[in-house]
């Protein structure tokens, strides 16, 4: 562990805290309904793309079809809520725990499978909760699950006009999942993700150590994504099956690591920041016409960024900073 | 309800359709297996192969049968370009190659999506007369339908020469050496991009050529695609990646085993019957059926 | 130069500072807002909305001969001929983009009242933010049944609902029997969204209670690359009725795929959407020579109601087509939103909402075969009949119920 290491990640957690006090203040300038969505959502896909980039950038196992445990949150936390009066913070902890337990089931059975033919299982695997849950009378199929907001509350943390508890909500998810990254960065778990990225085979002498670490950045990512979900729930109050568990869900997750920095820090931050506020205004500004321009500035973008800088954005920093790998 | 005859019917329309399958999912399968690049635009290659069809029938009133050639000659020019433009950058990358080759891709998705929006407005498109359209021929009572019919031999004719290609011409084993070894086929002349675009611009007009015989029957609209490319990735991985053969198998299991699970479950999971089986595939051989990769 | 994230937030408050805030309208103008899907799968269905949305827009603020709400005059009378203005929003289809389209309407664009939405999932949420701005949502186009069953005082619907419609189809099967044709069996399929499955529930409740058998119930996945496996299914049941509830894509492979496999049902009564779509006719209208749909709306009202022809002359210059039940309901949602916005010679939500609640329009007063407009205590209008139509000959031919027909059903179909 050399001393740049050491003085790089501290200076990693105060620009960290610094921008999240920024954040936090955030509010007090931006008074605009429309763009204080767009920050949630910033946030809030941060978030979930810095904890698809543990299993997936860190631990080199891409993963497609996150949008599973980003629909298992949400319904767990909508079906307790609205069968059992279960209120969404246990909810939350109910959902991100099965979330946890099936990734690290499914973590089980597919480990095993390599490159784009594991890419390609989770990608099923997803859809066919997809189709189960469209199909599943008493999780309200295809009609969704639709939560009445009938007041401001914290316990059952819905709010009718006010984003402020949301928007400290997905900070603090985003926070979480940020920190949680920097510590296992510099974990033994870090270490032997680096290893199995890099040399599976070569780490396979590690024997089963390989495997259970895999597990468990399975599990972490998995819970982080799943609490996601369950706040998405809260936040949007109606879900369903295409709007939670789709496709374009697990890409969406992905994009803003892959863009910004795929295994590193803070590359899914960064990646966020950019994409996130860019999807949204070329769909109100641009998209109205159905013409299909905003498709096409969107999709170029990507294009262009992924060609240029396949490192992602924070290769544009100092080479040092951010680049695990 | 469930008699003899509709379950052979199931089956028969299953087999034509996993024939189709396979049809749609070689060229994915050759680009896949010659230079490991995922392409994630491969549904709207098939999707502007169907609208080339429906242009050239509506202007020209070319039957899809005849332009067909011509919509594969016309993807063999695009699919080269799509390397050329694209594709060769992605697979530069030092770091990450796989995650720019997929997002590089999908990007191009996107704007081919939006593209078409744009051109030929979201309307739904189709043929309504053609050589081969709406007619069915009818052996023992079973219903085969025309354009499928030749759909699915087309795809046996096309697999068997795509074999050929592939290990009898100098070419086809050029293309397996810069697979190997972009290095050492360098020293002995071979230009690597060349290689490549051309092996794009072959996959490309394998799916324009599915894509022509789709447009006599399937409606046609910009997110035709999508229904068409999972199914598509899923058949070439079960079928193991690096092999044709694997992909023609697997475009037959496929369309069997929808076929199947339609007749068992609500039709509305009949897809989830593929997915389980490709699973169960890849659980007992992880590199698919008959993968190298 | 390192991109925080503060940049970014200082540059979007510019931005949305900069941006238009048009001020609520006192008298010169009112804004309404209209969200759709403009990109995506469905974005056609959005493009034709904003033509009977502009079409309605021309009626509203020109002068026009017509015996319609605000049609004389230009612009809202109450609000002193003020005129109104649409602001169109695209929400992908998505219920979360939904609802931050219709919050961005709300607060920036300030509009009055929201009208939308084609999906039902979408109406849920757009709904239930107008619900919490106090701002009146009119569900345009929007048929599940629950949708007004939500306990909001903000939603309203002019139109019809499934249950609305499945009815119709059977006092239509009810009303053959009696003359002695055989209705037995009917075979149900539908897709798997909200719309299919509100529409497959409907229908099976209903034939249980009125004593019709079920044969098939198929639930298909809309967009399917095949439905050989179910048309296969639909003509071993080979039922008397088929009974489809499909958009126009599926709707195109249902009728070519029931082609290739030989299966000719003996009548097919549709839940309107992909079959009543131009589109799905130019693609395979030869093959459904006889087919019937519920509808809202009848072309064949021009005749007896002239007004109803000029102003599909009009909408057929915006966009070619004619109108159809959908863009015939967007059409008249926004007559009924503005004519409410012009009697509460206000712009104010609340006043809004109260002078919908007290809309009392007659029949004869709009495009629509209804007996009248009038809202209950959840906002639906019960009064508003279905017809079923019959494709003959190219054009659509009203034939039930008795007193909007002009023909009678061909049955079975040729």
């Amino acid at each position: 562990m050399d001393k740049n290491f050491a003085a790089r990640r501290r200076r990693d957690l105060f620009v960290a805290a610094a921008l999240a006090v920024i954040a936090a203040l955030a509010p007090l300038f931006v008074k605009d309904v429309y763009v204080q969505n767009i920050l949630i959502l910033t946030l809030m896909y941060a978030a979930l793309s810095q904890s698809w980039n543990i299993l997936s950038g860190y631990c080199g196992q891409i993963s497609l079809g996150h949008a599973l445990y980003f629909g298992l949150g949400a319904y767990t936390t909508a079906l307790l809520f609205m069968k059992f009066g279960v209120l969404p913070w246990f909810g939350m902890l109910a959902g991100g725990t099965l979330s946890a337990l099936i990734a690290m089931g499914l973590g089980y059975l597919c480990f095993r499978l390599r490159g784009h033919y594991f890419v390609i299982a989770t990608i099923v695997i997803a859809e066919i909760t997809l189709l189960l849950f469209h199909n599943w009378d008493w999780a309200g199929a295809a009609l969704g699950i639709d939560i009445p907001v009938r007041g401001d509350s914290w316990l059952k943390f819905q709010f009718t006009r006010s984003k402020l508890p949301y928007f400290y909500f997905a900070l603090v998810l985003a926070c979480v999942a940020w920190f949680v990254t920097w510590w296992l960065e510099d974990s033994k778990w870090g270490f032997w993700w680096r290893a199995v990225k890099d040399n599976p085979e070569a780490a396979e002498s590690l024997g089963v150590v390989v495997f259970n670490s895999k597990m468990g950045a399975a599990a972490v990512s998995a819970f982080l994504v799943a609490v996601g979900g369950s706040f998405y729930a809260q936040f949007v109050s109606y879900i369903d099956p295409e709007s939670v568990m789709g496709f374009q869900f697990s890409l969406l997750m992905a994009l803003p690591a892959v863009l910004g920095g795929i295994g590193t820090l803070w590359g899914p931050v960064l990646g966020a920041a950019i994409l996130i506020p860019l999807t949204e205004l070329t769909r109100s500004f641009i998209g109205g016409s159905g013409r299909g321009v905003d498709l096409i500035v969107y999709g170029t973008l990507i294009v262009l960024i992924s060609l240029a800088l396949p490192r992602g954005l924070v290769s544009l920093f100092s080479s040092r900073k951010g680049a695990a790998r | 309800m469930l008699t003899a005859e509709a379950i052979i019917q199931s089956l028969a329309s299953g087999l034509l359709m996993g024939l189709l399958y396979g049809l749609i999912a070689v060229g994915l399968a050759l680009i896949f297996g010659l230079m490991d690049v995922v392409n994630f635009a491969h549904g709207e290659f098939l999707m502007i192969s169907m609208y080339a069809t429906f242009f050239l029938f509506a202007f020209f009133a070319i039957d899809p049968l005849l332009s067909a050639p011509l919509v594969a000659a016309a993807m063999f020019v695009f699919g080269a370009v799509v390397y050329l433009l694209i594709v060769r950058f992605a697979m530069r990358a030092k770091a990450n190659a796989g995650m720019v080759q997929i997002f590089s891709t999908f990007g191009l998705a996107i704007v081919m999506r939006g593209l078409a929006q744009f051109f030929f407005t979201p309307d739904y498109r189709s043929i309504p007369q053609s050589a081969l359209g709406g007619k069915t021929i009818s052996i023992a009572g079973i219903f085969l339908p025309e354009p499928q019919l030749v759909g699915a031999l087309l795809s046996i004719a096309a697999f068997g020469a795509l074999y050929l290609f592939i290990n009898r011409t100098d070419f086809g084993r050029a293309l397996e050496a810069t697979r190997e070894d972009p290095g050492a086929v360098a020293l002995v002349g071979i230009d690597k991009n060349r290689v490549f675009a051309l092996g794009w611009g072959l996959g490309a007009a394998l799916v324009g050529l599915s894509g022509a015989i789709m447009a006599i029957f399937f409606y046609i609209y910009p997110d035709v695609g999508a229904s068409f490319a999972l199914i598509a990735y899923v058949t070439v991985a079960l079928g193991g990646f690096g092999s044709v053969f694997g992909a023609f198998a697997g475009g037959i299991i496929v369309g069997l085993v929808e076929a199947t699970t339609a007749l068992i479950l609500p039709p509305s999971l009949k897809s989830v019957g593929i997915y389980a089986v490709y699973l169960l595939v890849v659980f007992i051989r992880p590199r698919g059926l008959f993968g190298s990769m | 130069m390192t991109i925080t994230r503060r940049d970014v937030l200082l540059g979007a408050t510019a931005t949305a500072a900069l941006m238009p805030l048009a001020a609520r309208a006192q008298t010169s103008e009112v804004v309404i807002g209209v969200i759709y899907p403009f990109s995506g799968a469905s974005a056609q269905q959005g493009v034709d909305a904003q033509k009977a949305y502009e079409t309605a827009l021309e009626v509203i603020n020109k002068d026009a001969d017509f015996d319609l709400p605000l049609a004389k005059g230009e612009g809202l009378p109450g609000l002193g001929g003020a005129k109104v203005r649409l602001v169109f929003a695209d929400h992908q289809a998505d219920p979360q983009k939904g609802r931050a389209e219709t919050e961005r309407l709300i607060t920036q664009e300030k509009v009055s009242a929201v009208i939308g939405t084609y999906q039902s999932s979408v109406a849920v949420t757009v709904s239930q933010i107008c619900e919490r701005y106090q701002i009146p949502f009119v569900s345009a186009d929007n048929s599940s049944p629950s949708l007004h069953r939500r306990g909001l005082k903000y939603y309203f619907r002019a139109s019809p609902h499934d249950e609305m419609y499945s009815a119709a189809m059977f006092d239509f099967f009810d009303a053959l029997k009696k003359k002695g044709t055989k209705i037995e069996t009917l075979a149900l399929f539908h897709e798997d969204t909200i719309f299919g499955t509100d529409s497959g529930n409907a229908q099976a409740k209903i034939a249980g209670e009125r004593g019709y058998k079920i044969l098939a119930d198929i639930k298909y996945r809309n967009n399917s690359p095949s439905l050989s496996a179910e048309v296969q299914q639909l003509k071993s049941a080979n039922a008397d009725v088929l009974m489809p509830s499909s958009y126009t894509t599926d709707g195109i492979l249902l009728v070519k795929t029931m082609a290739e496999l030989g299966y000719k049902p003996n009548a097919i009564v549709a839940q309107d959407a992909g079959f009543s779509e131009k589109a799905l006719y130019d693609a395979v209208g030869d093959k459904l020579e006889g087919v019937i749909s519920r509808g809202t709306f009848s072309l064949d009202l021009a005749q007896k109601r002239p007004m109803v022809g000029k102003i599909n002359d009009m909408f057929k210059a915006k966009s070619g087509k004619d109108l159809n039940d959908l863009t015939s309901r967007q059409f008249m949602g926004l007559i009924v939103l503005a004519d409410a916005i012009s009697r509460a010679k206000s712009t104010e939500g609340e006043k809004i909402r109260d002078a919908l609640a007290a809309t009392d329009i007659p029949g004869d007063k709009t495009i629509m075969p209804w007996k009248r407009i009038k809202f209950d205590e959840m906002g639906q209008n019960n009064d508003a009949d279905p017809v079923l139509l019959q494709y003959v000959g190219g054009k659509f031919v009203t034939i039930f119920p008795p007193q909007a027909a002009i023909a009678e059903a061909t049955w079975p179909m040729k």
